[in-house]
């Protein structure tokens, strides 16, 4: 992205030609703002604390801490403080905060969405979650799962961050390439590409990518976690397989050992160094190489998530959730912001320079702040219809959560890429996924 | 004539040799350090260029990394912050590790290896289980997201370090100069106070600084009791403000590193002397 | 380390000033007559740090012991009492008996450097040179540094592409170019990610083991090694028989604390590979936490944990028993 180096002289440049090119847009969020409804009287004087991550984008946090919620604190009468800690930490501090009774109103989960486990300890907010959606167009619908528990909602679905194809043009052309709107493209350009010394890569590792990275490739191929209730592990499947034998070739032909050491960051400086010849990441790494190698930057496009084998395309991204604690002693206030924070969905979007996606179709309509208006990001408005969560189709579960956080997943397509056969690797897996699951039950 | 030129030609050997000695040590443990020296003062793009030398600037040096920590973090606050409750942390375990340390060597008192062992038995309890129900005295005490949550916390690890260490120190202590003081008229304490502390100040000191250093390398404490930005010590900070999703800040995050660590190698250093001419002026007294 | 204990003997030699130490009768029956007042004198001297020890750390750990016993998660309060089944769960399962191993060998191999690269460097700074001050100050430096942040820094020197040793090694002609077969992947190789946390842990903790045996060589007497040297002793006997014992509480200390210390450290490898590539660098603390903490399931998070416990406790009484027949 391009703001690791916030004092840059481009940045204000694109911050005109934003709000140009997102005039028409943001005057339905200026709306919106305007006219916000008077919060109740009875949170006048009160406190407000939110804890939540550090943003991509360093702007958004000081936008968010310093303009947002202090304009909305001034209007209500109530004082908001904001706090944040790495997105990786979050469930440590909740946890602290749960066994302390106390600490801030308003928690963030990103990526690991810890709903099912503390919501005997949230509160349930399915009136402002059912009224977002009457309001704004309705919820896509893998944002419900995401929240709901027994039938009521403990948590606001904010935004999620994608990951798709970037993939560099340049070379993709001098090879003859088609554009990697398939997997099986995609193969065929890393096959192609790395003797000439431009492999590709994706995490074969225990890092949060590689969870979401393997999903995708993983449902795109139609294979699938859990079933809709959530009880029935589904992978153990004819496309669980393919999906592996797919990722062995991949890595075979298209990859070098060093995908088994990275993390998040790692495909970034992969993009960055002007080797990878496409990574499946979310946009910062595009967004940094306008710093770090400008040739980079300017070859390289966004695609589609690809399409398996039967035409199926499933982005799973990293889901953001808010919730309110139940301890907390100022819920109504916490309630009123989530709503506002919700209605003001388009402005988010503007303030992250698009890496916030929106749960309420009405702001995903096209189109799109910022990414409506780049030519190269337009293609990620198509997102929302093809996006998932963990444990695709069936909701995020706490079992789910164990298989997340213990990298089974990845650690599949890893034993696949290091050479042990389908079959064993799939008993294996089927084997952690069941004591998960029945440790779940049993609790 | 030529015995002072042998003399010294030896010198000269003897220096080499240490000199070759310490040479590894000093690349393994300095090397490290440079290479993050340097990081932080390499523009972004430097960093990622392969073809060219990475042990000198490809680009000019830039302080911009710098520019970042002090004015678009908290990281003044957060060294503040860090000096404050290391110097806390010192003080608390040197009133409770030094007096316990004297009495669990030196006193014979009944029960003393009991106490001593459940002292150290809670060095064994992981601090992954012990920062929940800590978060809960931390908030009864009312200090949840200050610094100060952190100052009554850290001592669980330095206190019961420290009260072993400064046992040993003391075992070293030769019984009879303890007496001798006594005899001289000093009371039980005065003998304490006058003879056996410093004798053992190289302990005392040690002590200080690994309770300095200590209180510097916890990260899931801090993370679970201090969130707000300003409350921070620089180890939860760092990565709160310098990691973002999948971007790393490099150049910010080894500067950050260097402009704590190195003060306290410095003032490290400075009491690595102080503990050699204390005992060796008690010698010679 | 005193004239008094040096005028002990007629003859001072290593063996007598180093087991000068039982008191004169004459000294315990004084001793005696004091008893009471010396038992309330020692009592109030630890009370400050028995108080503070018991409640902070004794009472969360008798309450980590219930967890380890119960169903609990985080978000539920109410757990049940379910025995040992989440040790049961820790035994059964493959990662645990790999994280076990893990913990095991990164303990010796790490205390093995340790303690080489430790003892050496303590013997070379006990040397007068010039320039020692500056080398002292410079070897210090990985112990002061944060470890949360400086692991960060070899992750970039571990990075698989930028990585600086391995631009280094390629250029000497130890290993071949980038993309190679023989380009170490340092966190992605399986042995080599484990090696490569256990290398950050002892380039770490080592200058820490050479400053305490550095105290503790200081603490021993000139006069001693000089007596020791005029009686004839080669360097290793004195060594052995002169400065080991006399640091040795010192010593064990240091190692046993360093021992845990590294057991229960999540960071380097939770922040270098998260316990992979598949498991290959998982250690208990950092299975214990995502488990636990990240997972949610406090009761088997907690027993894990307290596998260490079993770990340590031998080596604890190994030492014990070392010091107390030591006890002056």
């Amino acid at each position: 992205m391009s703001d690791p180096q916030p004092v840059k002289t481009s940045t204000l440049n694109r911050r005109k030609f934003l709000t140009v090119a997102g005039a028409g847009v943001a005057g339905g969020s200026l709306l919106t703002m305007l006219e916000a409804r008077q919060a109740p009287a009875q949170i006048k004087g009160t406190t407000l604390r939110i804890l939540q991550w550090s943003h991509f984008i360093p702007a958004y946090d000081a936008w968010f801490d310093n303009v947002f919620v202090k304009e909305w604190g001034e209007k209500n009468g109530v004082k908001v403080r904001v706090d944040h800690i790495p997105h990786l930490e979050l469930p440590a501090r909740m946890a602290a905060e749960f066994a302390a009774g106390a600490g801030h109103d308003i928690i963030h989960n990103g990526s690991s969405i810890l709903t099912r486990l503390y919501y005997k300890s949230l509160v349930d907010i399915s009136d402002i979650y059912e009224q977002a959606g009457k309001k704004h167009g309705g919820w896509i619908p893998a944002a419900r799962p995401l929240v709901s528990v027994e039938g009521r909602e403990y948590g606001m679905p904010m935004f999620y961050i994608l990951l798709p194809m970037l993939w560099r043009k340049d070379l993709f052309d001098q090879a003859g390439l088609k554009p990697p709107d398939t997997w099986e493209l995609a193969r065929v350009a890393a096959r192609t590409l790395k003797p000439k010394g431009h492999p590709t890569g994706i995490q074969f590792s225990q890092c949060a990518d590689a969870n979401l990275n393997w999903r995708s490739l993983l449902f795109s191929f139609g294979g699938a976690e859990a079933d809709p209730s959530g009880e029935h592990i589904l992978i153990d499947s004819k496309e669980t397989r393919e999906a592996l034998r797919f990722a062995k070739a991949l890595f075979d032909e298209g990859m070098t050992a060093e995908v088994f050491s990275w993390d998040d960051a790692s495909d970034n400086r992969f993009l960055a160094s002007g080797v990878g010849c496409w990574i499946h990441d979310a946009i910062s790494a595009y967004r940094t190489t306008e710093d770090t190698n400008p040739p980079v930057f300017a070859n390289t496009q966004i695609a589609l998530e690809p399409a398996g084998p039967n035409g199926k395309r499933v982005s799973v991204s990293a889901a953001n959730v808010y919730m309110i604690w139940k301890f907390s002693k100022n819920q109504q206030a916490a309630k009123e912001f989530l709503t506002y924070f919700t209605d003001s969905d388009r402005e988010g979007m503007i303030q992250s320079r698009g890496y916030n996606m929106p749960y309420l179709t009405g702001f995903a309509k096209k189109p799109m702040p910022i990414i409506g208006a780049d030519p190269k990001m337009q293609i990620l408005q198509d997102f929302p219809n093809i996006v998932a969560f963990y444990g695709y189709p069936g909701p995020f579960t706490t079992p789910i959560q164990e298989v997340v956080n213990l990298f089974v997943l990845p650690d599949m397509f890893t034993r696949i890429a290091r050479g042990q056969n389908v079959e064993d690797v799939v008993k294996w897996g089927m084997g952690e996924y069941r004591r998960i699951f029945a440790k779940h039950k049993t609790a | 004539m030529a015995a002072p030129r042998t003399a010294r030609q030896k010198d000269v050997r003897r220096h080499l040799l240490i000199y070759a000695g310490l040479t590894p040590f000093v690349l393994i443990a300095v090397f490290p350090i440079y290479w993050m020296a340097i990081t932080a003062f390499k523009q972004e793009p430097d960093l990622y260029r392969m073809d060219n030398i990475p042990f000198w600037f490809n680009l000019p040096p830039t302080l911009k990394n710098f520019n970042i920590l002090f004015h678009q973090t908290n990281y003044g606050a957060w060294i503040v912050n860090t000096m404050n409750i290391s110097a806390w942390v010192a003080l608390i375990t040197l009133l409770t590790a030094v007096p316990a340390g004297y009495a669990l060597a030196r006193l014979r008192l009944p029960g003393a290896e009991n106490i001593g062992i459940a002292i150290f038995m809670t060095y064994l309890v992981p601090g992954i289980i012990l920062f929940l129900p800590l978060s809960r005295v931390v908030a009864t005490l009312g200090l949840q997201d200050s610094w100060w949550a952190l100052v009554v916390t850290y001592p669980t690890f330095t206190v019961p370090f420290c009260t072993w260490l400064m046992m040993g120190f003391f075992k070293t202590v030769p019984m009879e100069m303890e007496e001798a003081a006594r005899v001289d008229g000093c009371g039980q304490f005065g003998a304490l106070i006058r003879v056996v502390l410093p004798v053992s100040l190289p302990g005392v000191l040690t002590s200080v600084i690994f309770a300095f250093t200590l209180s510097m390398q916890d990260v899931l404490y801090g993370l679970a009791f201090v969130s707000p930005g300003d409350q921070k010590p620089v180890p939860v900070g760092v990565p709160t403000e310098l990691i973002r999703g999948d971007v790393y800040f490099w150049g910010s995050l080894m500067g950050a590193a260097l402009l704590v660590g190195l003060p306290v190698a410095i003032l490290y250093n400075f009491f690595l002397d102080r503990f050699i001419q204390g005992i060796t002026g008690g010698v010679v007294k | 380390m005193t004239t008094a204990s040096l005028r002990g003997g007629p003859e001072p030699t290593a063996r007598a000033a180093v087991v000068s130490v039982p008191a004169p009768a004459a000294a315990r029956v004084w001793w005696r007559t004091h008893s009471a007042q010396r038992k309330v004198f020692g009592y109030t001297l630890l009370a400050p740090a028995a108080l503070y020890v018991l409640l902070l750390v004794g009472a969360p750990f008798l309450f980590s012991l219930w967890l380890a016993v119960s169903d609990a998660n985080v978000g539920d309060p109410v757990a049940r009492f379910i025995g040992l089944e989440n040790f049961r769960a820790a035994w059964e399962m493959d990662t645990f008996w790999i994280a076990f191993q893990n913990s095991v060998v990164f303990l010796v191999v790490a205390a093995i450097f340790k303690s080489l690269l430790g003892t050496s460097l303590a013997f070379l700074l006990l040397q007068q040179f010039r320039g020692k001050k500056l080398i002292r100050g410079l070897v210090v430096i990985p112990f002061t540094l944060p470890i949360g942040i400086s692991v960060l820094s070899w992750k970039w020197m571990y990075d698989s592409q930028f990585s600086v040793i391995n631009w280094a090694l390629s250029r000497v002609g130890l290993i071949g170019a980038y993309g190679s077969e023989s380009w170490p992947i340092w966190l992605g190789q399986p042995h080599l990610a484990l090696a490569a946390c256990i290398a950050v842990n002892v380039w770490r903790t080592f200058p820490f083991s050479a400053i305490v045996l550095l105290a503790g060589f200081t603490a021993v007497p000139l006069e001693v090694i000089d007596a020791a040297k005029v009686d004839g002793c080669t360097f290793m006997q004195r060594f052995r028989h002169v400065v080991v014992p006399m640091i040795f509480p010192i010593l064990m200390i240091g190692f046993l604390f360093d021992t845990v210390f590294t057991l229960s450290d999540l960071s380097v490898v939770y922040f270098l590979t998260q316990g992979g590539p598949g498991n290959a660098s998982k250690i208990l603390p950092v299975l214990a936490y995502q488990i636990g903490i990240q997972a949610g399931n406090l009761g088997r998070g907690a027993a894990i944990a307290l596998f260490l416990v079993p770990l340590l406790v031998p080596a604890l009484f190994l030492m014990l028993r070392n010091l107390k027949r030591r006890e002056w």
